[in-house]
């Protein structure tokens, strides 16, 4: 692989070099080049389509009868109940699934297989966790919670950035400003950087804190 | 503003000396409550094993007469801290309620500031924490795992006042005298411990410290700490014809 590399000579390693430094400069400036295990969306273990729950729009699906599909335009915090008191989102059990697709849904859907597998609804090997990977993260030397920056965007909605397909009332509408529009993702992405300088720019322009003990600690 | 907004309280700690037993209860509170990795038997003998909070025994007296006296220490918080201004990457400093702040994400390990505390109480991680894999569940995920190379101290369990401070805001009331309790002060059988905002003239720890018995540790130094002691009555200390009529 360094044979052509070489063969340039110093043209060649700066070239090299200027590749590798861009995408440093980019992956401190933003989100990192999605290569090289450095993507930001990742292959759940089961395909869940925050279009069909989430989004109010027409879908590229066909449903069981032939007609197109529509999403269901489920408010976020139906599924995210502690969004709104806690620190986490929470994402909901298992069984919480099952009480709707324990009955809806097709039989031969694989993906629907998989989740009544694991809500111990087919099989012998009872209920178990689906190990969802986490999408959005944030260092450990940050404590965030959910819960004032939902009260403060639902208080203040002129702050809120971003649009959704969804529902955009109470507490859903204040989502998108950090995580985009979910409702139109197949497979949700981390599409803001979420670094300390988008955190310092927000709290600086709405009187919050920026003490460094208000997130670190 | 609203109610319970940043910055108007100013928190301390009260310390009466004469109810402590040195049944080191907050230093077990404390440990579990901060991720303190586990003083192995090594550690301790190297004196670099890690205590936010600390109990000293003193003796008094000799043999057969002789009385142990105790006095739980942990960071002072002090307004004037040595360590703050000798930190080169400002990671210590003295936030607008009264905390001496450690921000684990700045600190680069230079040891300046534990070399400036006259209290000692500021620990430097000299390995990476490790705890048997029975505790890993047991770990607070309010508080951050200090790594190896890290200062760390005594937080005035910031994530507690942060937790009860954000429950007070979004009820829209003010945080009430004794709503927020220390890991250490909480775990105090004695109540010798009491953790309290000293700009509100009405809460419990403002009045503790009009009491006569009131001093600092070190006071000669100037640090001006938010931890107030309140001294031991000696019982069988003769009390002067002057004092007498003071004392009540």
């Amino acid at each position: 692989m360094l044979i052509p590399v070489l063969a340039l000579g110093g043209l060649g390693a700066i070239a090299v070099m200027g590749v590798v430094g861009a995408f440093i400069i980019t992956g401190w400036l933003g989100q990192p080049v999605p290569v090289l295990g450095f993507e930001q969306t990742f292959n759940q273990p089961i395909d869940f389509p925050h279009t069909v729950h989430a989004s109010l729009n027409q879908l590229d699906r066909v449903a069981a009868d032939g007609q197109p599909m529509e999403g269901l335009g489920l408010n976020c915090t139906y599924c995210h109940r502690t969004v709104t008191t806690q620190a986490n989102a929470g994402v909901p059990p298992v069984s919480f699934c099952a009480t709707c697709h324990g009955v809806i849904g097709a039989e031969d859907n694989p993906q629907l297989a998989k989740l009544r597998d694991a809500a111990g609804i087919v099989g012998d090997d009872g209920a178990s966790p689906i190990n969802w990977k986490r999408v959005t993260r944030l260092p450990d030397s940050v404590r965030f919670v959910h819960e004032p920056h939902i009260r403060f965007l639902t208080q203040n909605p002129s702050q809120i950035k971003g649009v959704t397909d969804g529902v955009a009332q109470g507490a859903a509408g204040t989502c998108s400003t950090c995580h985009g529009n979910v409702a139109s993702m197949k497979q949700v992405e981390q599409v803001e950087p979420l670094k300390m300088g988008q955190c310092v720019d927000c709290h600086r322009d709405n009187n919050a804190p920026t003490t460094c003990s208000a997130c670190h600690y | 503003m609203t109610t319970a907004a940043f910055g108007t309280h100013n928190w301390g700690m009260v310390v009466d000396v004469d109810k402590c037993i040195g049944c080191n209860a907050c230093v077990v509170a404390c440990q579990a409550e901060n991720n303190i990795p586990i003083n192995t038997q090594d550690r301790v003998e190297r004196a670099r094993s890690i205590a936010w909070i600390r109990v000293e025994r003193y003796w008094i007296g000799d043999f057969p007469d002789a009385k142990a006296q105790f006095i739980p220490i942990m960071c002072q918080h002090c307004e004037n801290a040595p360590c703050e201004p000798v930190c080169p990457v400002y990671a210590t400093y003295h936030d607008a309620e009264g905390m001496n702040i450690q921000v684990y994400n700045r600190c680069v390990g230079t040891r300046y500031c534990a070399n400036g505390c006259p209290y000692i109480v500021r620990f430097f991680n000299y390995w990476e924490p490790v705890w048997p894999e029975s505790l890993r569940n047991h770990l607070n995920p309010d508080v951050t795992v200090r790594s190896r190379g890290i200062m760390e101290k005594c937080s005035f369990c910031v994530h507690r006042i942060r937790r009860v401070a954000r429950g007070a805001r979004s009820a829209g009331v003010e945080i009430a005298d004794g709503a927020i309790q220390t890991a250490c002060s909480s775990a105090c059988p004695t109540s010798a411990l009491n953790f309290g905002n000293f700009n509100d003239p009405n809460s419990k720890v403002s009045k503790m410290r009009d009491d006569k018995r009131h001093y600092t540790l070190l006071d000669q130094f100037g640090t001006d700490p938010n931890v107030i002691y309140l001294a031991k009555i000696d019982a069988n200390k003769k009390v002067g014809a002057g004092e007498a009529s003071s004392h009540g």
